[in-house]
């Protein structure tokens, strides 16, 4: 589509898109660093899980450093994403400029998402690469052992962790996606990001609550750990499954939305 | 080509445009004209389905804006206020993106379209390096990539230095010749004088007169009057032309006489002995002072508009220069 | 004085003001109701701090409130708020008007700097006061058992809660500043804030490894939970001290840097 290679053009010309890259790429390497010089000691409960044992193998890296991403850090960069993807054209005043042309504003907003996932999907990729290849090079690349205490070889191990990414990438998107629906809504990209990231983040608190428990099976941030299920053997596919399907309804209704907005919304930037 | 029927916008309480037709002929270099704040700017951003109209619509080349958009803009170029564009990339590279968007410029065309705007030799430093001169005529050259029918330019020569603007105006009226459709909105009288064939000035959102541009011209033209004694040329102008014909302007005195009042007006203050050092056209105060009471009085809505329409629609009647 | 109540004057006409308010609010008030509405209450001890105390005495709240705010959403607003005053202006195009008026860039910067760290205080005692108000009629107002099993009144009890807040405040003057100070590097409101969360996470996931421990005691993300000490019967002041200290000096620090910056930055914007 050649409206998503100009979009992309325009992605990559923006300092803030390497930042985010960047940003993401240090996690890795942060957690190869301290794995490798880290002193052995036991287990804390609190420890989150594979960081106790990164020192292992490099596969246990890109594990150690999934968890983060789904945590906070990816739904943090696709928050950024979304919310720059509409409101920073508004800001410098290019938004105008490029609804004068012959291109339809639905296109323009579904292009405009897509490059956002694209951004996401990149640096989440980006990350497993440097995970995966620091990692073996620091620690090697050895057998993992599942959840269920089976062994898997390495192929069969990166395969699934490869799904892990896609995954956790996945319920990034909704972030995303609610980023792009709020940068319709106002001209500024930071407080669409803020709010969004705000919200992602409230949910995963409400999540832990028992009173909350009704809204659970709804909220995509209930979902985030849901890669986990994928190294247990068999491969517990039900909650995997329904984290898509909860994934793609809100993603769905969302940008239904954003489109609802911005095709009626005066330009006054 | 081009024209609005019933366009109104309405922001809250606030009408910027009220029922306002116009009608754009091919070919014709079309004056924009009306005071800041008069809603130009608005119907300009409704002509590109950038706002939505309250009630009406916009029709360019049989189709309509907003239901039509994408269509319509094929034929339309131009832009709104003043010309945004990607900070981090040259102009080269804004236009082969804008130009992608919808259109297939060349490289070749892109050169010749900067070439035009006396962009080239900058074509490919970035835009936030330029001034307000160049992104306005980045703007322009946006405009004709394209090569589109109809060229809509809102207030083009704002900002630009003396040189600047000449380009700009030979350029608009290079671009009418050539057969091109051109809305230019202007808060210059004399500007759309020099450049333009119709026009129609607007205040508050509604159309005060439109006509050919010739018509706009009050048929009195007025002199400034400079003598060794400016209070005493006041009282004989006063007492020949009355009080209302009389005016300071910027400490210049400034007559409304008529051809035929202007020597009366020297004889009677040679006969005072009053030394006369010049008498010359006032072109661009009586202008100015039309057009004053022109958007004024379409405030006040008191008379003052209708005589001074009245004025130029005599004058278009008894055949004024051009037609 | 007359400058920072300008520009908090400014910012009072802004929604995203606002927004940001009532966003900090609303998570006392859910927490409230989340415990309320619960069916089975956490035992002592279980969960995010002081949260299980809140059903016996709701004089609790506004400390888990910002105990929990405390890890990301304090952070994150924090960041926004200082990223706004300097990079917002910029984007608004105000920036060279409001430079044109006679004041001192150095006036200039700390009065941003001020309206930030105002709208921090605001935006935490909204948290304070409207937890204690919901924790008051919902769970009652009773004397506070502390950490070692003590028990103090109510007055007291309040009193140590407002020093919490305190020290959680001089926290959150990092991240202000932290944000200010890329603020002063870039002109994109997004970039800074978002540069000042990574910032933080990167610390924080620092902290987590026990190789960084030689950085530990200079880094003000690792003096999250210091306030709980004030909880002790008797206060442990020793970690609150390196806390403020610590984060006295970055926060002086960071001012220094963007005081320097700012006083010699074109303004193109």
């Amino acid at each position: 589509m050649r409206s998503l290679r100009l979009e992309l053009v325009k992605l990559l010309h923006q300092k803030r898109t390497y930042l985010g890259w960047i940003g993401l790429a240090l996690v890795p390497v942060i957690v190869i660093v301290a794995g490798a010089l880290q002193k052995p000691h036991r287990p804390d409960p609190g420890d989150p899980p594979f960081v106790t044992h990164v020192g292992q193998s490099g596969l246990l890296v890109m594990l150690a450093v999934l968890y983060a991403l789904a945590s906070f850090l990816l739904p943090i960069v696709a928050a950024m994403g979304g919310a720059s993807s509409v409101a920073s054209e508004a800001e410098v005043g290019t938004l105008k400029t490029w609804l004068t042309r012959p291109v339809s504003r639905t296109g323009v907003l579904f292009t405009k998402w897509l490059t956002a996932v694209l951004y996401a999907l990149a640096g989440a990729a980006l990350v497993a690469v440097v995970s995966l290849v620091a990692g073996v090079a620091a620690f090697g690349l050895h057998p993992l052992v599942t959840l269920s205490g089976t062994t898997l070889g390495p192929g069969h191990a990166l395969a699934l962790i490869a799904l892990a990414y896609l995954l956790v990438a996945a319920g990034a998107v909704c972030s995303l996606t609610i980023a792009l629906l709020l940068s319709t809504l106002t001209d500024s990209s930071l407080t669409a990001a803020t709010i969004a990231i705000a919200v992602f983040t409230v949910l995963t608190v409400l999540n832990a609550f028992s009173a909350f428990d009704f809204m659970k099976p709804y909220t995509y941030s209930a979902y985030r750990l849901a890669f986990v299920d994928l190294f247990r053997s068999p491969i517990y596919w039900q909650p995997i499954r329904r984290a898509l399907v909860d994934y793609g309804v809100t993603v769905g209704a969302l940008l239904l939305a954003a489109w609802a907005v911005f095709g009626r919304k005066d330009v006054l930037t | 080509m081009l024209s609005t029927h019933g366009l109104t916008k309405r922001f809250g309480k606030i009408l910027a445009v009220d029922h306002l037709d116009l009608t754009v002929r091919r070919g014709d270099v079309f004056g924009f004209l009306g005071p800041n704040g008069a809603g130009k700017t608005t119907t300009i951003r409704m002509i590109f389905g950038l706002i939505f109209p309250t009630s009406g619509y916009v029709e360019v080349l049989d189709h309509r804006v907003p239901g039509q958009r994408v269509a319509a803009l094929r034929h339309l170029g131009g832009f709104v206020e003043v010309p945004a564009f990607y900070p981090t990339m040259s102009a080269r590279r804004n236009l082969r993106l804008l130009g992608s968007a919808g259109g297939h410029p060349t490289e070749e065309r892109i050169a010749e379209v900067l070439d035009t705007v006396g962009l080239l030799n900058r074509a490919d430093s970035k835009v936030s390096g330029y001034s307000h001169g160049m992104k306005q005529r980045l703007g322009i050259a946006n405009a004709l990539l394209g090569r589109p029918e109809v060229i809509i330019l809102d207030e083009p020569t704002s900002g630009l230095d003396p040189q600047g603007m000449k380009d700009v105006r030979e350029l608009v009226r290079e671009l009418g010749a050539a057969g091109t459709t051109v809305l230019l909105s202007s808060h210059l009288l004399h500007e759309v004088e020099q450049v333009c064939n119709r026009a129609v000035i607007i205040n508050r959102g509604r159309t005060v007169i439109e006509g050919p541009v010739a018509t706009l011209r009050p048929r009195e033209e007025a002199v400034k009057v400079v003598t060794d004694d400016q209070q005493k040329a006041k009282e004989t102008a006063s007492a020949l032309f009355g009080e209302r014909a009389v005016s300071w302007d910027e400490g210049n005195l400034i007559v409304r006489a008529g051809d035929e009042g202007v020597p009366e007006l020297v004889r009677r203050l040679v006969a005072q002995g009053i030394a006369v050092r010049a008498v010359v056209p006032a072109i661009e105060q009586g202008l100015e002072d039309f057009f004053l009471e022109l958007t004024q009085s379409s405030d006040v809505d008191s008379g003052h508009g209708e005589r001074a329409a009245a004025r130029s629609a005599a004058a278009s009647s008894s055949g004024g220069p051009g037609g | 004085m007359g400058t920072l109540s300008r520009e908090f004057t400014k910012i009072l006409y802004q929604r995203r003001t606002y927004v940001g308010w009532a966003g900090l609010l609303a998570v006392p008030l859910l927490i409230v109701l989340a415990l309320d509405l619960s069916s089975s209450k956490p035992a002592p001890g279980e969960g995010p701090p002081f949260f299980a105390a809140i059903a016996n005495n709701g004089v609790f709240v506004p400390l888990a409130a910002i105990g929990a705010l405390s890890f990301f959403l304090f952070p994150l607003v924090a960041s926004m708020a200082g990223a706004f005053p300097l990079a917002g202006e910029a984007e608004q195009g105000t920036m060279k008007t409001w430079m044109s008026r006679p004041l001192g860039r150095g006036t200039i910067l700390f009065s941003k700097w001020g309206v930030a760290v105002l709208y921090v205080v605001v935006g935490m005692a909204l948290v304070g006061l409207g937890g204690l108000l919901a924790g008051w009629l919902v769970f009652g107002a009773h004397p506070l058992l502390t950490l070692s099993g003590t028990t103090i009144g109510i007055a007291a009890g309040l009193g140590r809660i407002v020093l919490a807040n305190l020290v959680i405040l001089a926290a959150l003057l990092c991240m202000v500043s932290l944000a200010l100070f890329v603020s002063t590097l870039t002109n994109s409101s997004l970039t800074a804030a978002i540069s000042a969360m990574v910032v933080f996470v990167v610390l924080t996931i620092l902290n987590g490894f026990s190789y960084f421990d030689f950085m530990k005691p200079y880094t003000f993300t690792s003096y999250n939970m210091a306030f709980i000490n004030l909880f002790r019967d008797p206060i442990y002041w020793h970690p609150i001290r390196n806390a403020l200290l610590v984060y006295g000096a970055t926060v002086a620090g960071l001012l220094l840097v963007s005081w320097l910056i700012f006083r010699r930055k074109d303004i193109l914007t």
